[in-house]
């Protein structure tokens, strides 16, 4: 199994600790990298050498907003081809849309269990570790 | 005997000799006289006769002699052209020639004919030989011989068909122009010098209310009746001295009123009638104009009211021709505008008022008033004092008598303040749309940042339990357990008051849902325990509704349902109706059952009954949101410890 480059754009502290415990207690070695906004994020995707495989999205943030965000990535000839997951508490219908329209490659609800989590996060990066990613 | 004896009677008988022979001389000269004379008469005779024949073959007239049968024996020349046939060859009766309607009368004359010796002034129709009918006129007497026994017939046949046809016509407009006058809408009177009535008709023995036919009043004295007949009149003594005037005029007079008593109103004429310089006559009438004296006073009152009418309202009037040009306003309309009568009046109204396109909409509205079109519509216009104004114009044809189209009249109405109602309606409702998108969101946003730190609250008491493993004694890892039912409570009431407040602000579209298969799929999203059963009754409806909201409607009832059924067999019975305007459905459980006094109190939120585990008493309100939403109504019937049926109606 591929380990994946992983962009985790998440301005809260714990769930990124979450995301960070759920990796190693499923003891997979995918390689994390933490932004805890969208600017930061943007910062960290200047290094055009070092782009990561997925990115993990959460669309509540302060600044820029993960739609906001989600717009820039999109707009750019290289980063656009980045998958980008969106994991966020919310189900609200005009977002879901929103974001399939600027083009996302998956809406994972975050669940109010930790072992719900823990279940869920497994088989999205399984799902991705066995995808063939493009380098740009 | 002696010769004295003998010589007398030689001389005697001498004397005899000498006489007859002068006698016999006379006799013979007699005779010849005779011979002379009737060869002479024969002559005469002849020459008469023949004389008299000419006389009968060369009359106009046709001459016909018959024998005492009736054959035909003679026809002159007319005769054979008027009745056609050749007495040469042809074998004619008389019988032959009667026409069949006057066959009576034929035979009437026949026997005057035999009786007296003759007719006079037969007048009938007869057949031609080619059956062609002709009206004559015949004279006709008996032929006698020496012994004055009747030996024949002859008469005189005088063709009368044309003078007949012509008579008749006369006779027919005689009767025509009789009938007209006696019919006739005025009153007629004619009377002669002498006053006396020669000829009226009925129309004047109506109005003058006389209970008798017009020919019992010829040769009355009309002097006489005036005097009875004034009192119709509202002034007896002014009809009977105008009256007396006019006839010692004897002049036309055209047009006089007479005021009756009942109220009608009647015109009176008199005209002398003459005919070269003879009088034939003098013509009274009288025309009853009791209607077209009122008409045209209604008329008059009409238009006065109609004219108050237009130039007291409060919509603007204008009139215009087939060019747009303006022929008429009103007071309002001159309020409305700003301008003068004088200043609109032959302007196109077209050019003068609108703005931003107006013009074009006045035109193309000119174009529908040509074709014979109204309708209303709007323009922004500006008045003389520049001042934007909105009117409302219901414009109509306006066509003359031949009903041709000259114009149209325009009725104008002010709708600036309504026009800005509108607008700020319109600004409103955008507004509400906005703050109501704004309140969607911030919904949203709250329910998320307040599910976020349950996430991490639920992450971190796991760790907790993880990382403490085999450290925790009973009673830790029980209140753990607390922590987590309660974050998952928690979790529960923001997704319900997130639900509640999506409810009604969605404008989703509505579409035709299919109740069945809606409750297909809900009985495989829901948890439904083995021991509970659901049954619809029927095939449910198809309902135009929004798909996402009735099946939360039915998913929060159902799981009502489910989560208050304390029996060992549960039942759940989904059953409608069909109203007029509304589909009535019911969902019966058999459960706990709900006491009466709270029947109202569960449709209002955060009402929970129960205080359990997953019950936010938020799922009744939601439930009532959405019926509202289809114009619906809800209410339940309960026995406690039984069951409760919920009964909904949903608008078609």
């Amino acid at each position: 199994m591929k380990t994946l480059n992983i962009l985790l754009i998440e301005d809260d502290m714990i769930e990124v600790m979450k995301l960070n415990r759920a990796i190693s207690s499923l003891q997979l070695h995918h390689k994390i990298t933490e932004a805890n906004n969208g600017e930061e994020a943007l910062k960290l995707l200047e290094h055009k050498d070092s782009l990561p495989d997925i990115i993990l999205l959460d669309l509540n943030m302060p600044k820029i907003s993960g739609l906001e965000f989600l717009k820039i990535l999109k707009a750019d000839d290289r980063l656009k081809y980045i998958p980008t997951i969106i994991l966020t508490t919310s189900n609200n219908q005009r977002d879901l849309l929103e974001c399939y329209k600027i083009g996302i490659a998956g809406y994972v609800l975050k669940p109010l269990k930790y072992e719900d989590y823990v279940s869920k996060i497994e088989k999205l990066l399984s799902y991705w570790s066995i995808n063939e990613l493009i380098t740009v | 005997m002696s010769q004295d004896q003998i010589d007398i009677l030689k001389r005697a008988l001498e004397r005899e000799k000498k006489a007859r022979k002068a006698a016999e001389k006379i006799l013979e000269e007699k005779s010849r006289e005779l011979y002379f004379t009737s060869q002479k008469l024969e002559n005469l005779l002849d020459e008469k006769s023949s004389q008299l024949e000419g006389v009968f073959e060369n009359i106009v007239d046709a001459y016909v002699v018959m024998d005492i049968q009736g054959d035909i024996i003679k026809f002159n020349e007319a005769a054979t052209r008027l009745f056609g046939y050749d007495i040469g060859r042809d074998n004619v009766n008389v019988k032959d020639l009667v026409f069949k309607d006057d066959h009576e009368y034929a035979m009437a004359s026949f026997m005057q004919l035999h009786t007296q010796g003759f007719f006079k002034d037969y007048e009938a129709r007869i057949y031609t030989k080619s059956k062609e009918v002709k009206w004559v006129h015949i004279n006709a007497s008996v032929v006698y011989d020496k012994d004055k026994k009747p030996i024949a017939a002859q008469g005189i046949v005088r063709d009368i068909t044309a003078e007949r046809a012509s008579e008749e016509k006369l006779i027919e407009s005689e009767n025509r122009l009789a009938t007209l006058v006696l019919n006739l809408d005025s009153g007629i009177i004619l009377e002669d010098e002498n006053r006396n009535i020669v000829l009226t008709n009925k129309k004047f023995c109506e109005l003058f209310n006389i209970d008798a036919e017009p020919s019992d009043l010829f040769g009355m004295d009309c002097t006489d009746a005036s005097e009875q007949n004034k009192l119709l009149f509202k002034n007896p003594e002014a009809f009977i001295q105008r009256m007396d005037e006019i006839d010692s005029a004897k002049k036309v007079v055209i047009g006089d009123e007479l005021e009756m008593v009942d109220g009608k109103i009647l015109e009176r004429n008199y005209m002398p009638i003459t005919i070269g310089k003879k009088s034939k006559g003098f013509l009274w009438t009288f025309t009853d104009v009791t209607l077209k004296r009122t008409y045209r006073k209604s008329l008059e009152v009409q238009k006065q009211k109609y004219y108050s009418i237009i130039a007291n309202m409060h919509l603007g009037l204008v009139e215009v021709n087939n060019h747009d040009e303006i022929l008429m306003i009103n007071h309002s309309f001159s309020e409305m505008s700003g301008y003068s009568e004088e200043e609109l009046l032959g302007k196109k109204a077209g050019e003068i008022f609108p703005i931003e396109g107006g013009s074009e909409i006045i035109a193309i509205e000119n174009e529908k008033r040509k074709n014979g079109e109204s309708n209303s519509y709007e323009i922004k216009i500006e008045t003389k004092q520049g001042e934007v104004r909105y009117w409302l114009i219901s414009g109509a044809p306006n066509y003359d008598i031949n009903g041709h189209v000259v114009g149209s009249i325009g009725v104008h109405l002010d709708i600036t303040n309504l026009k800005a109602l509108e607008l700020q309606k319109e600004k409103l409702l955008l507004k509400l749309e906005k703050s109501n998108d704004e309140l969607q969101e911030y919904a949203h946003i709250v329910s998320h940042d307040l599910k976020s730190p349950l996430r991490s609250i639920d992450a971190l008491v796991s760790w907790l339990k993880e990382d403490n493993k085999g450290k925790l004694d009973a009673t830790s890892l029980k209140n753990f357990e607390l922590i987590e039912a309660t974050l998952e409570k928690m979790e529960q009431l923001i997704s319900d008051v997130l639900d509640y407040s999506s409810v009604g602000t969605d404008t989703t579209v509505k579409a035709d849902v299919d109740l069945n298969k809606m409750l297909q799929d809900l009985t495989t999203i829901l948890y439904i325990p083995d021991h509970i059963k659901i049954t619809a009754l029927q095939q449910l409806p198809i309902i135009k509704g929004d798909a996402t909201k009735l099946q939360q409607l039915f998913q929060n009832l159902i799981s009502n349902a489910v989560k208050f059924i304390d029996k060992e067999k549960g039942s759940i019975t989904i059953d409608f109706e069909d109203l007029k305007s509304h589909y009535k459905f019911s969902i019966q459980d058999n459960g706990i059952g709900i006491e009466k006094q709270f029947h109202d109190k569960i449709f209002k939120i955060f009402h929970a009954l129960n205080k359990s585990k997953d019950s936010t008493g938020i799922g009744l309100s939601i439930v009532k949101k959405i019926v509202d939403l289809h114009e619906g109504q809800i209410w339940l019937e309960s026995q406690p410890n039984i069951g409760t049926t919920f009964y909904f109606t949903l608008k078609k």
